[in-house]
């Protein structure tokens, strides 16, 4: 019992298709994981392998009209799929959270920071204005943004692509969410700033518990971050495994040509990872 | 000498701005660089250290405050208007966000042709057989220049937009970011891609990035920058490893692991 209910995420036999004019067209087929609480699961693969899709349809953030989800999404035993729209407002952001691939265009470029930021809070809570802005500050110091008062006031364009994403966890923090769904979150970063926005991703695990789903096509980011990698390729999952077991062991050729075509450093610098402090 | 930057300084906003005094921090402040024919020079910096900034300058896009481009024995800012036209031919560049840099409503053909009619007049047939050849190149079909952008993946509009750079045949290219939005299949395909098309047309590069294996694997030598200034040149590529300073260090210690035991934080779990 105890087992079952440390897994925060059940997804089973998720299926999404899409109406075209030569009929039903399946993105994604057949996908099965779960996460388990405080862990986090790399999800990897070319464009165009349905990573994206995955996501969204967790959200339930595809268009109806368009689209056909099937299967069966469970955030602690409640099932998603299918929920009204109203009752699935209320979850996004409180349950599970979204960090998006490019910050610049998450925030409104017509509002400062604060805005949404205290928005965001208010909705899911009964914090008055004020409490919602200390609760604010408060996330955002944890984050190490300097200066998080005046940052508030501040609009999306003054501050760096890193800045935001990390104003964008720091807004998931404040609600503690069961989940975080992270999509590409440092694809549009520099590498200092990617490095510190996984180190603030893991923190939010590690002191909250959150659960991550990692979407991401960079093997490096899923191996400082990931515990458990699932492998898609053509809108499957064609290999799932523990991180380390991945990286030493694939099984999938796929897999095995992901991982060859990573540049690596030549054999006579390769000890560099293991010589840095 | 193919290339020659000397002590490269701008600030943005102060040409039109001379009115008001102005307190700006300069982009670039005195750069020297040099590149002979055929090398490859990899651009090291995190954002907002000037790295786009001294591509426009060696592109001629932006005319720096002080200091000299002096491209094939010609400075590009104080040459007469039919030589900067000539070295302009020479000079390409591939931008990191492939949508942006074509236009949408212009077919593959079109998009590749345009240099191609800005500088050599060749007959129609010619000239698609000409785009027909550098798609070809590139690792498409010759068939895809009826398609409009739309219609490509980022990979292979990616593509394109390098057989637009090579469609004059240039010396120098001028590579600003053009992997680092691809996914790493994409990626080394195009590396690749890149380092043949050099060695087949004797092309010199300027590779602009801020992921060290991507610029270790295709340049022969590395310079950081940062806050405007090269910190660290590398003639040969290993000895940015055992650089000193404070920012190739940062660089360094941010890149991510090939193999998650190597992985940089202290594994906390629950």
């Amino acid at each position: 019992m105890l087992e079952k209910s440390r897994k925060v995420l059940q997804v089973s036999g998720l299926h999404v298709k899409v109406k075209t004019e030569q009929g039903m067209l399946s993105l994604i087929e057949d996908i099965h994981f779960d996460i388990e609480r405080g862990r986090v699961l790399g999800l990897v693969g070319e464009s165009g392998s349905g990573k994206t899709i995955t996501c969204n349809s967790l959200l339930q953030l595809l268009d109806p009209k368009h689209t056909t989800v099937e299967g069966s999404i469970q955030l602690n035993g409640r099932e998603l799929n299918g929920l009204k729209a109203e009752d699935m407002r209320q979850i996004r952001g409180k349950e599970i959270s979204f960090i998006m691939q490019n910050p610049m265009n998450a925030f409104t470029p017509v509002y400062t920071i604060g805005v949404p930021f205290i928005e965001t809070i208010r909705t899911h809570t009964a914090l008055t204005k004020k409490q919602a802005a200390e609760l604010a500050v408060t996330a955002m110091e944890a984050m190490n943004l300097p200066d998080p008062a005046k940052l508030l006031k501040l609009y999306p364009f003054q501050l760096s692509g890193g800045m935001l994403q990390r104003v964008m966890i720091a807004i998931c923090m404040c609600l503690r969410p069961a989940v975080v769904i992270a999509d590409e979150p440092t694809t549009a970063l520099d590498v200092v700033n990617q490095l510190q926005v996984l180190r603030e991703l893991d923190r939010l695990r590690v002191e909250h518990g959150t659960s991550i789903l990692l979407i991401s096509h960079d093997l490096g980011v899923i191996s400082e971050l990931a515990d458990e990698v699932a492998v898609m390729q053509h809108g499957r999952i064609v290999e799932k495994a523990d991180v380390f077991q991945l990286f030493d062991h694939p099984q999938h050729p796929y897999t095995k040509k992901l991982l060859n075509v990573r540049p690596k450093l030549p054999d006579h610098l390769s000890g560099y990872f293991e010589n840095r402090g | 000498m193919l290339l020659q930057v000397k002590e490269v300084t701008h600030t943005y906003g102060e040409t039109r701005l001379q009115w008001r005094s102005s307190k700006r921090a300069p982009v670039l402040s005195g750069v020297s660089l040099a590149l002979e024919e055929g090398e490859c020079l990899g651009l090291l910096g995190t954002s907002g250290a000037g790295k786009s900034t001294l591509g426009k300058v060696i592109l001629g896009l932006e005319k720096p405050q002080a200091g000299q481009i002096v491209f094939q024995g010609h400075d590009l800012y104080q040459s007469d208007r039919a030589t900067r036209r000539s070295l302009r031919r020479d000079l390409q560049v591939v931008f990191q966000d492939c949508y942006s840099s074509v236009n949408p409503r212009a077919t593959a053909e079109q998009i590749i042709g345009e240099p191609l009619e800005n500088y050599e007049r060749l007959s129609v047939q010619e000239q698609k057989r000409t785009i027909g050849g550098l798609l070809e190149r590139v690792g498409l079909k010759p068939d895809d220049m009826l398609k409009y952008p739309n219609q490509f993946s980022g990979g292979q509009l990616q593509r394109i937009n390098i057989a637009r750079a090579i469609a004059l045949k240039p010396k120098l290219i001028v590579l600003d970011e053009s992997v680092s939005s691809l996914d790493m299949v994409n990626q080394t395909h195009i590396l690749s891609l890149l380092s043949e098309l050099r060695a087949d047309f004797g092309l010199s590069y300027v590779f602009i990035t801020h992921d060290i294996k991507a610029a270790y694997s295709i340049s022969d030598k590395l310079a950081v920058m940062e806050h405007g200034q090269v910190v660290e040149m590398c003639d040969d590529k290993d000895q940015v490893f055992a650089s000193t300073h404070q920012a190739v260090k940062k660089l360094l210690a941010a890149m991510l692991p090939e193999h998650p035991r190597y992985r940089s934080r202290s594994l906390g779990s629950i």
